[in-house]
């Protein structure tokens, strides 16, 4: 439990302007405590080593003595629209104008349309649009027939009084994600990333790359946090600041301390990963291709049979000749009898019938060669391969007869009889399947008989016919795509997330200056602003208090006084 | 047949625990604050954290898989992502109030999971081929942790709005009961803060606007730094799922329903986030925003699973209309 004064101290939640008021006598009695505690381990010597590591630091520093508050104020944010369609209006009265007045209203121009892009109400107000248009676009079925919504949303009887399939064709919502007004408003919040970028954080750099220097102490005290500290030395502060991690300027009186300055920047970089993920998305949605097939087992196909280009940047590469085998398409199962995984052994050959490559793929694992990527995503039942009576092997096509989600079933039918038009109802045996595992068999009279693995070469009698299941054959449901949009959207993914992680940083400023033997130090901060008062109401208790200080009577004086 | 004893004594363990801590808190609410029962109901929570970790062990160590792959287990791994950050600052030595909103909010999860609604859930299942790869324990996890932040963030600016509209809130508690559990926890930060203020400071008069104004600053600085964080992890997890998708479904964007409403989530915060840079929008309105944000989360990860559409369908139950 601290004691109360150090409490009151190391408590954030206190109030700057009462600490101002009443901070002399407990921070004296606090000093004290923490001195007498500090002292035998004392900085004392170290401290003297590092003490000319400031000034070193110091001559490095700019010689910059502006203050910065904040930046400095953007232009003006103008009314939205009405910017714009000003800048728009002007723009025919340019020709006529001469050269140089043509060009400074289209600077005017543009200088407004950016401030009205990086307008934070409208940038806001565009992600809520966004965020409303998705919504809309999970509740609302996508992708379905225009009958359809004709159906859901009638004219006569309209949902919620008033939407009809008007309001939702229209404007595309049956298709939202791809519909023009959704695609205008990424657009348009990514000229406003843009226009943002450069209008209000770059600006932000210019001031927070320059060391500033004050030398008013109030400018100091004015700061978020602020202090002073009786009998202190500005190099022991300085030391102390940097063992907590800030990098420290000293010059004459006075110092400069900052900490996190990548948290400052982060947030452009944020900006600038999102524009590279919509670029990278935009290149994916015009310049890619995809397709997908079934194929049976022990089959092939030539890749550019499949793909279909999805948009008008869309070139086919020469790797589209390659012939893509199907060597095996196996399942693989849990005690259960659950499928835990699906297995297709593929094989590339090129023009010249060479194997270029070869790869078993499986969900979650896909094939990847100049630029197309192979995924295992279906599968199928395509024939089942039987014996009857030693006869055979005979290939059965299954059918399949139900598909209700990801349950499957298929079926095959032997004729036992010969059929001819004078016996149109042919007896035989039915097969059935729910996957490459087991099949189940009924007799020409729909009675069920057994289940037979593929894989136990066991026959089954079914009406006097010894029937033998040598091999059950899938087929294999791939996706094919090129997407040459991928890299970029992986850069601009690995971007994000290391933006966003440094964007979590605060960037913290201390402003500090020796004033006779009182330091007055101030500091602020940009996120952290709890945190960053703790921090520093520990950092300053750990000041030593010079003891024999020139000025000691003065300052003895002073401290009784208040 | 051991680990599932296990886990069913882990999961009683905790439950009851929590229980125990809740009605510590009530007490301490209610009656006075004692300084053993403070005590207990930290260790309580201590408890708690080791029988939940436990649970989860024993369920990768019996299923081979990290135990994320259903609803139960991802509610169970929500309550174990709330006690991580109600440990966090405990670490770190600094103060706040953060474990007001995590005790109940662990509790409200770890209730909901071992209630009888998902029982047909408690046993662990078998991995369906999408889900096997090494991306499913860096996206779930992630999206959980994110979740739990961002719940405990939003719950923390929807304190501040209630104990600034208090009075409006009042009126309306007359009317509504089930508001009265949640002002409850909400009043529990105000009083103890206030008490706290008191003890702390008692040479300073005590104005109670001053106190509200001051907790409000806290709960808004507080809530900004703890969804920043929690929107770190969202993003990390959104984008971790988008390379698991490319890899598992052939695209690394579908414009599935799951991962829609994680973007809507993550526009929510992004908006937060930007909001707050506006002075005069800082507090109440970031606030409103932020718990607008509460609830797009329940949607998201709750909404979507029970509507049982789109390609995130794994391991829940669906609405029997279908």
């Amino acid at each position: 439990m601290p004691s109360p004064a150090s409490y009151l101290l190391l408590n954030p939640a206190k109030p700057f302007s009462l600490r101002r008021l009443s901070y002399t006598p407990p921070r004296l009695h606090a000093r004290r405590l923490h001195v007498s505690c500090d002292a035998p381990r004392g900085s004392g010597r170290s401290a003297g080593g590092r003490r000319e590591a400031i000034p070193a630091g110091a001559r490095q520093a700019k010689k910059q003595i502006v203050f910065f508050d904040a930046a400095p104020p953007v232009a003006q944010p103008q009314q939205g629209g009405s910017a714009v369609e000003k800048g728009a209006s002007e723009k025919p009265t340019t020709k006529e104008g001469g050269g140089n007045a043509a060009l400074a209203l289209l600077r005017r121009a543009t200088k407004k349309t950016l401030a009205a892009l990086s307008n934070l109400p409208l940038a806001i107000s565009e992600m809520f649009a966004i965020a409303a248009l998705m919504a809309l676009g999970t509740v609302i079925d996508q992708g379905e027939a225009p009958s359809y919504y004709f159906e859901k949303f009638p004219e006569d009887n309209p949902v919620f009084g008033f939407i009809t399939w008007r309001w939702i064709l229209t404007p595309g919502f049956d298709h939202m994600f791809s519909s023009p007004v959704f695609l205008g408003l990424l657009a348009l919040l990514a000229a406003s990333l843009m226009a943002c970028t450069y209008t209000t954080q770059l600006p932000m750099v210019k001031v927070a790359r320059r060391w500033s220097f004050t030398h008013s102490g109030e400018r100091i005290k004015k700061q978020e946090f602020s202090d002073s500290l009786p009998r202190a030395s500005i190099q022991d502060l300085g030391v102390i600041l940097m063992g907590a991690g800030y990098e420290v300027f000293t010059k004459g009186p006075s110092l400069y301390a900052f900490k996190g300055l990548a948290g400052r920047y982060a947030p452009i970089g944020v900006h600038l990963a999102m524009l590279f993920i919509m670029a990278g998305a935009t290149l994916s949605a015009t310049g890619s291709f995809k397709g997908s097939v079934d194929v049976p087992q022990g089959l092939n196909f030539v890749i550019g049979d499949v793909m279909k280009p999805r948009g008008v940047l869309s070139v086919a590469p020469d790797v589209f000749n390659t012939e893509v085998h199907v060597n095996r398409f196996y399942m693989e199962y849990y005690d259960s009898g659950e499928v835990s995984q699906f297995y297709s052994d593929l094989s590339l050959f090129n023009l010249d019938g060479k194997e270029v490559m070869r790869k078993t793929i499986k969900v979650n694992d896909p094939l990847r060669y100049g630029g197309i990527t192979i995924y295992q995503t279906d599968w199928g039942f395509s024939a089942l391969q039987v014996k009857k009576n030693g006869e055979g092997p005979f290939n059965l096509a299954m059918a399949p007869l139900k598909l209700n989600g990801d349950k499957k079933l298929y079926g095959t039918f032997l004729p036992l009889e010969d059929s001819d038009s004078s016996n149109p109802s042919v007896k035989g045996i039915s097969m059935l399947a729910r996957d490459l595992q087991s099949i189940v068999l009924y007799d020409q009279d729909g009675k069920f008989v057994g289940v037979r693995r593929p894989s136990s070469k066991l026959p089954i009698e079914i009406n006097g016919n010894e029937i033998l299941i040598e091999d059950a054959i899938g087929s294999t449901g791939l996706d094919l795509k090129t997407d040459p949009g991928v890299p970029i959207v992986y850069a601009g993914f690995g971007a994000l997330m290391l933006t966003t992680c440094i964007s979590y940083l605060s960037h913290s400023q201390i402003w500090a200056l020796q004033d006779g033997s009182t330091v007055v130090v101030g500091g602020k901060t940009n996120r952290a602003k709890l945190e960053f008062s703790e921090e520093m109401n520990r950092l300053l208790d750990k000041v030593p208090e010079l003891i024999g200080a020139n000025n000691e009577n003065v300052v003895d004086c002073k401290s009784t006084a208040t | 047949m051991l680990f599932a004893t296990l886990e069913h004594i882990l999961t009683h363990i905790s439950f009851s625990t929590i229980s125990i801590v809740i009605t510590i808190h009530l007490i301490t609410l209610l009656v006075r604050e004692l300084r053993g029962l403070r005590d207990s109901s930290e260790k309580g929570m201590i408890t708690t954290f080791f029988s939940i970790t436990g649970f989860l062990v024993s369920r990768w160590v019996s299923s081979g898989h990290f135990p994320l792959s259903n609803l139960y287990e991802s509610l169970i791994f929500l309550s174990w992502a709330l006690y991580i950050l109600h440990t966090i600052p405990k670490i770190q030595n600094s103060k706040n109030d953060l474990s007001t909103i995590t005790t109940p909010s662990t509790i409200l999860t770890q209730g909901f999971a071992t209630s009888g609604l998902l029982t047909e859930m408690h046993q662990s299942t078998i991995l369906v081929p999408a889900l096997q790869s090494q991306w499913l324990m860096m996206h779930v996890s992630m999206m959980l942790l994110s979740y739990a932040t961002l719940l405990c963030g939003s719950l923390l600016s929807a304190a501040l709005l209630i104990i600034r509209f208090r009075k409006n809130f009042d009126f309306f508690l007359k009317k509504k009961k089930n508001i009265l559990l949640k002002t409850f926890f909400f009043s529990e930060i105000e009083y103890l803060y206030a008490k706290r203020s008191a003890l702390k400071k008692t040479s300073f008069p005590a104005f109670p606007n001053y106190y509200k104004y001051q907790l409000t600053e806290r709960l808004d600085s507080w809530s900004y730094r703890v969804i920043s964080l929690g929107f770190t992890l969202l993003t990390i997890g959104i984008l971790c799922g988008a390379v698991w998708a490319n890899e598992a479904w052939g695209s690394y964007w579908n414009w599935d329903p799951k991962e829609t409403w994680a973007f809507i989530t993550w526009t929510i915060f992004a908006i937060y986030l930007h909001s707050r840079t506006n002075p005069n929008w800082k507090g109440t309105n970031s606030a409103l925003v932020a718990s607008i944000g509460f609830l797009i989360i329940w949607i998201c990860y709750f909404g979507i699973n029970l509507l049982g559409i789109g390609l995130h369908s794994y391991g829940s139950f669906t609405l029997p209309s279908k």
